[in-house]
């Protein structure tokens, strides 16, 4: 096996981990850029996003078919539906909890986890559901390295999203907002800036990016269940934490990092994939003891 | 403990009125069936039971066993060790010639003593823990294969398919690893090659790692030992991956929802199962026997059952003589009889010499029977 195809294929996998990875990521550190807070609820809105998108296409499909158009489809109105649903979480959990101690307000992410987690426990009985697209396993074929047209449009589709995040945060006003608000509140209020409509955006947004990953990852992996949001959670925050949790840019960047050690963790010899969970975990130690602000987070209170 | 006490009562009473009548009919022939028909497995006990009157049923239309009628007796082991010691008193009591039947392994576990005693032939349907086989005085009879005949199934299957380098994925539970790491041993004793050993994690949906690995190793085919969830995601990202060569997978995930999961993907896989009615081709007279006598289809270890009971009367015919001892030697020398579930030839140890494992195949998004 030529060794440059094992690499590209490394590349294509890691690219297309790291793309949901890196979507997740950035509702994690926009949430903690302006509210200062962990939410790991997050993973969970991922897999209510990965539901949502079954329900709409499942609906949707018998007139547009399951197609690429269906899954577009499903895909905004499950973001619309998912970050209308974060903005609701962020209203009844954390609103109430904001000038309480740090420590409480984790704790009430954890809660609202359990309670969507058991939702879709109870609404699905456990069971794995298979998320049917006509998408085909058409791709790319070059020697050993195999593209799949599935992943190119995904990696795409992500792309245009993290795009689209970081032209609104940049350059609307609403964004301009979102930075300062992340900078101090208080100050904010005091120039009279609706904070509180600038963090409900912020779920909105957040939400919905991860509730476009959900759909995406059931598109291409096709199942869905209700405990998926678990593990990728904690890796979307590890990618949070690499980039430097509060940073945009260290958010893509960090969920692409991860993404890519990953599947070339996996070519090391001796260890296997089995291995691949302890490899990212021993990675989000390492930042944290060697350099806690991340990639590029920066240890004074500014961020995003 | 009332109702306890009234059905003590009500049991020994039936028990001594249909003793009377057996007695009183001496020309027919007692065989009990060991299955549960109380307790939580009760549904599959009454399917063997079912199925053991269908083939009793046949036989007397046909003549009879030794020209007498043969006739049926139920001992309920419940699952349950000590209700199962009780039942096989009760049918030792009734001077049966001979026992079929056997589900739950521990129940069948503590009567192997029971009938040995006696000598009775125990002809053990569906029960094959390993563990059966020292315990065995000498007069039960396997016919359901053990666990560890299927991994042989399989790379047998393998090699008859031209394969030469084999990718074996589990996912680190005991089942699973178990019918790896046997699978991996047989197939390196029969002077080939693994490609790649990998195991998974439960819960991970990320396979590309894998199926890269499977990739670069050159693998021809991939044997998939766990179950149907994650088995339809490794099926259909090894497809999505590029990976053209051949699947299967282990009877765990002989399940309809393979296919939702791993949609088209799962088309061609090929997938090892115990002897269930609705894949074996021979059985298709008897799922509609079963189906217009009892109004709804033969659970998975009917057909074994089935077998049970002609094989016992095969050798009673044999032997032409209900003695006990006879009707052992008899089946002792059993080569090859065929019912529904394939030839029947014992071991040194007897256990089934073949594995009745099945072949099926993916087709249009179902299983269907590929091979014995």
């Amino acid at each position: 096996m030529p060794a440059f195809e094992t690499f590209l294929q490394a590349i294509v996998n890691g690219l297309v981990l790291g793309s949901f990875y890196a979507l997740i990521a950035l509702g994690y550190t926009m949430i903690f850029g302006v509210i200062k807070l962990l939410n790991f609820a997050h993973g969970d809105v991922y897999m209510v996003g990965a539901f949502v998108g079954f329900g709409v296409l499942s609906l949707i499909s018998g007139v547009v078919g399951a197609g690429w158009f269906g899954l577009s489809i499903a895909i905004l109105v499950s973001m619309i539906a998912v970050g209308c649903l974060g903005v609701i979480i962020q209203r009844v959990a954390y609103q109430p909890m904001l000038s309480a101690p740090r420590l409480s307000i984790l704790i009430t992410a954890l809660a609202v986890s359990l309670v969507l987690q058991n939702s879709a426990l109870s609404l699905t009985d456990g069971k794995y559901t298979a998320f049917r697209t006509d998408l085909g396993f058409g791709g790319f074929e070059f020697g050993r390295l195999f593209i799949s047209h599935q992943a190119i449009v995904l990696v795409a589709i992500a792309a245009l999203l993290m795009i689209a995040l970081e032209l609104f945060v940049s350059r609307t006003m609403y964004g301009r907002a979102m930075r300062a608000v992340s900078i101090d509140k208080d100050m904010c209020r005091l120039l009279g800036i609706n904070v509180t409509r600038v963090v409900a955006i912020t779920f909105l947004i957040g939400s919905g990016l991860a509730a476009a990953a959900g759909t995406m990852a059931g598109a291409y992996y096709g199942s869905i269940w209700y405990f998926m949001g678990f593990l990728i959670g904690l890796k979307a925050f590890t990618a949070a934490v690499i980039g430097g949790i509060g940073s945009i840019t260290g958010a893509m960047l960090g969920g692409l990092i991860l993404g890519l050690l990953e599947s070339f963790g996996t070519l090391v010899p001796f260890i296997g994939s089995e291995w691949k969970d302890v490899f990212t975990f021993s990675i989000l130690i390492l930042v944290l003891v060697f350099k806690p602000t991340g990639l590029l987070g920066k240890s004074e209170v500014e961020r995003m | 403990m009332k109702t306890a006490i009234t059905a003590l009562a009500t049991t020994l009473a039936l028990g001594v009125g249909m003793g009377g009548a057996a007695q009183a009919q001496e020309d027919t022939i007692l065989i009990g069936i060991q299955v549960p028909t109380t307790g939580s497995e009760a549904t599959y006990g009454q399917d063997m039971f079912n199925a053991a009157e269908l083939a009793a049923e046949e036989i007397n239309a046909n003549g009879g066993l030794l020209g007498r009628e043969v006739e049926l007796v139920t001992g309920d082991s419940a699952c349950d060790p000590q209700q199962s010691v009780n039942a096989a008193g009760n049918l030792v009591s009734r001077d049966v010639v001979g026992i079929v039947g056997g589900y739950c392994s521990g129940a069948t576990m503590p009567t192997l003593n029971t009938y040995g005693d006696e000598g009775l032939p125990f002809v053990i349907t569906a029960s094959n823990s390993t563990q059966l086989i020292p315990a065995n005085p000498g007069n039960a009879f396997m016919i359901n294969s053990t666990g560890a005949d299927q991994s042989k199934k399989a790379a047998e299957f393998f090699e008859a398919q031209g394969v030469e380098r084999l990718a074996v994925i589990d996912q680190g539970d005991s089942y699973s690893q178990d019918l790896a790491d046997l699978t991996v041993e047989r197939w390196e004793s029969m002077g080939h090659e693994v490609a790649t050993r990998e195991t998974v994690n439960k819960g991970e949906q990320d396979f590309s790692a894998v199926v890269s690995n499977v990739r670069s190793s050159g693998a021809d085919a991939v044997f998939w030992t766990a179950y149907y969830a994650d088995g339809g995601l490794m099926i259909r990202q090894l497809r999505q991956g590029g990976f053209r060569g051949m699947i299967a997978v282990g009877d765990g995930s002989n399940s309809p929802q393979l296919f939702d999961i791993a949609g088209g993907a799962a088309e061609g896989v090929f997938g090892f199962s115990n002897p269930t009615a609705e894949f074996l081709p021979e059985a298709a007279s008897f799922i509609d026997d079963y189906q217009a006598e009892y109004d709804q289809n033969p659970g998975p270890y009917a057909p074994l059952n089935y077998d049970g009971l002609k094989l016992l009367t095969w050798a009673i015919d044999k032997a032409g003589t209900t003695d006990s001892a006879a009707v052992i030697d008899a089946l002792e020398t059993t080569d090859g009889q065929s019912w529904l579930t394939g030839p029947i030839s014992f071991t040194d140890e007897k256990t089934l010499a073949r594995s009745n494992f099945i072949i099926l195949e993916g087709t249009d998004g179902a299983w269907t029977f590929y091979d014995n």
